[in-house]
């Protein structure tokens, strides 16, 4: 009895490495992409943009999501500041590469809605902050190459390290090396390089909470190391598995606002 | 008044402090002030506004009201407390009901006019306001049905409102005209139930491509203007003269990479239209057509253009407007200092006329708050509207704090 469980012991630590072997760092990636997080989510977002002299402005938001088929819907309302609150941004994120975002947003002082281009806007930052849409939104893993570079720890957790190199040249960064933590599967910190090589943005992921069984980020800066400009991105009343249907990601809901 | 309304202000101000209200108070203080660069360097608008908005939500309805207080230095009559919009709104998953002063907007077509023909236009300072600022509400009920697809709508609006216009003596934007002439521009129609504007939209958006097809029986609500003699005051009376018309148009907007196009469609039955003599006009049936071509170039980059043409069926040589005309307008803006600082180009070239106007401006977030922009308005050409404002070309400073 003994041996043979010291046998399974053995046989599952041997396929755990040969998987540990197998993985590439497009599997890796690929493992983060479809990391459990719901049919459904929502959260209140408070972004705190700091300028080099250390002023800071306040952007918040209230976001809701919703996965259909390997699409990902999503709905978010501007609370703050005033002169662009009541604000809405509705995207469909296709999953198929070859297809463009579908993208609206409402103006609620022009008291209109606007289709606008699901391409270009994905790397301009988003709301002033040093997010791109991209980055806060769902990037296609096939939009990069994903090498494995090392597996090594950060501050003491265990983590994958993955160089993406963006398969096309319009991009705004050339390479983003990323630390994924094994344990979430979240990256704790990624680093874009620009065009010439250079360290341009810096994300530290300083929270991952769990919600309802779910791992999820709390708290993230994506620093402008070139520019001295950071954002601090907290994400606030997380919740999973909401009752949400299709009518909430129409362009009806987002002109009526929250 | 003036008292009492900033008692009313302070009282909700301190209601919308309280968390998870049912309350919301928001709104700004602007002052805008602008002068002729050229001799006699008078000031052109001036004017400092309280907008003061709130909202108030009870399970799915909830009531709005947003007043301005204007304090107009050079337009007297402007001076005072003005209702923007005051309306009840109810919505559920399958109606939303909104009746009472409120803007309604239609259309894909930026600053131009094809199917967005409900809600008019306020001209009394040109376009020293926003283009949103200077949306007049209408007194209506608007009945939505809000599917996942396909938005459809119902509007009615009993007592129609026209276009405000420069007439007053006192107005920079007034055209010159001889000393013995005086205007005669109603507001809107007698209020009789065959007077109101009704009309219907229906709207799909796809993953491609946002239609939408529009009827509206409404009034030309830009004035077409007949001359006439008033024997009391031994003057000649510029009358406005509104006419019933009907409209069948459509939209589209289609994303197609970094460009979305855009295009809207309207054909305008028995539109009135004045003779070139000014002293009577024809009722005819003109097709309206606006194509658009948005650029979002990446790196906070965006360029718009339009062309918007006119076509009058049954054509007549007495009528002022040639058969065929056309209008070009173009916004180039960029923003920098992470979207601190905006820099835009917006021009309009009227090609019948060779007039144009353009104006540059810059706007920089001093704070989450406050907003300054600086801007400059360039009129030319050679005859119409733009040529005559060439005097009023003018350097211009707006200042915006939101609470």
């Amino acid at each position: 009895m003994k041996i043979a469980k010291t046998a399974a012991t053995i046989v599952v630590a041997l396929s755990a490495m040969v998987c540990a072997e197998a993985l590439t760092g497009r599997d890796i990636v690929q493992k983060v992409h479809d990391r459990p997080d719901g049919d459904t989510r929502s959260s209140e977002l408070s972004m705190t943009l700091v300028n080099k002299s250390g002023n800071k402005r306040e952007r918040k938001i209230t976001s809701f999501a919703m996965d259909v088929g390997k699409d990902t819907k999503q709905i978010m309302f501007f609370r703050y500041p005033n002169d662009v609150k009541g604000t809405g941004f509705l995207t469909v994120d296709y999953d198929d590469i070859s297809k463009d975002d579908d993208k609206w947003l409402y103006l609620p002082a022009m008291k209109k809605t606007r289709r606008i281009s699901g391409k270009s806007s994905k790397t301009d930052y988003f709301m002033g902050s040093d997010f791109t849409y991209d980055d806060v939104g769902q990037r296609n893993i096939d939009e990069d190459t994903h090498k494995l570079l090392r597996e090594e720890k950060l501050d003491g957790i265990d983590c994958w390290v993955i160089e993406s190199v963006p398969k096309k040249s319009d991009e705004i960064f050339s390479k983003k090396i990323m630390w994924i933590r094994k344990d979430c599967l979240i990256a704790a910190k990624v680093e874009y390089y620009d065009k010439l090589g250079k360290l341009h943005r810096l994300l530290k992921v300083e929270s991952v909470v769990q919600v309802d069984g779910f791992w999820a980020i709390g708290k993230m800066t994506m620093e402008n190391v070139q520019a001295n400009h950071k954002t601090i991105l907290e994400f606030g009343e997380l919740k999973f598995n909401i009752p949400l249907d299709a009518k909430t990601f129409t362009v009806p809901r987002l002109e009526r606002g929250l | 008044m003036s008292k009492i309304w900033w008692l009313v202000a302070g009282a909700m101000a301190s209601i919308a402090t309280a968390q998870e209200s049912p309350f919301q108070f928001n709104g700004f203080v602007d002052t805008y002030h602008a002068i002729q660069t050229e001799w006699p360097h008078d000031l052109t608008t001036s004017r400092t506004r309280l907008r003061a908005e709130l909202r108030v939500d009870y399970e799915n309805a909830y009531l709005f009201a947003s007043l301005n207080g204007i304090h107009n230095s050079i337009l007297d009559d402007r001076t005072g407390v003005q209702l923007q919009e005051a309306y009840f709104n109810y919505s559920n998953s399958f109606f939303e009901i909104r009746a009472g002063r409120q803007i309604v907007v239609w259309g894909v077509a930026d600053g131009l006019r094809v199917t967005d023909l409900i809600s008019p236009v306020d001209y009394t300072e040109f376009m020293s306001s926003d283009y949103d600022d200077m949306r007049m509400a209408v007194d209506g009920i608007r009945i939505k049905y809000p599917g996942e697809r396909v938005n459809a709508e119902i509007v009615y609006v009993p007592v129609p409102r026209y276009f405000q216009m420069p007439i007053g003596e006192d107005n920079p934007w007034r055209p010159d005209l001889p000393e013995n002439v005086s205007f005669d521009f109603p507001e809107g129609p007698e209020p009789r139930f065959k007077n109101g504007d009704f009309g219907t939209r229906v709207s799909f958006f796809l993953s491609n491509l946002d239609f939408s097809l529009s009827a509206l029986h409404t009034h030309n609500q830009s004035p077409v203007t007949v001359a006439g003699y008033d024997p009391e005051k031994d003057s000649i009376v510029i009358h406005g003269i509104h006419e019933t018309m009907t409209m069948f148009g459509g939209d589209m907007s289609m994303p197609l990479g970094e460009f979305v196009l855009r295009l809207e469609i309207a054909e305008y039955l028995d539109e009135a239209l004045a003779y070139a003599n000014n002293l009577d006009y024809a009722r005819k049936n003109t097709f309206n057509a606006l194509g658009g071509i948005d650029w979002y170039a990446g790196d906070n980059w965006t360029f718009m253009v339009q062309y918007l043409h006119k076509y009058i069926a049954d054509y007549s040589d007495e009528l002022a407007a040639e058969q065929n005309s056309s209008q070009v307008t173009f916004r180039i803006s960029k923003e920098l200092l992470n979207n601190t600082l905006k820099l835009a180009l917006y021009g309009m070239f009227d090609i019948d006329n060779l007039g144009f106007y353009a104006r540059v401006s810059g706007d920089y977030a001093l704070s989450d708050q406050v907003t300054v922009s600086l801007g400059y308005d360039h009129f030319g050409g050679k005859r119409g509207q733009l040529a005559w404002y060439e005097k009023n070309r003018e350097v211009w400073a707006k200042a915006k704090y939101y609470f």
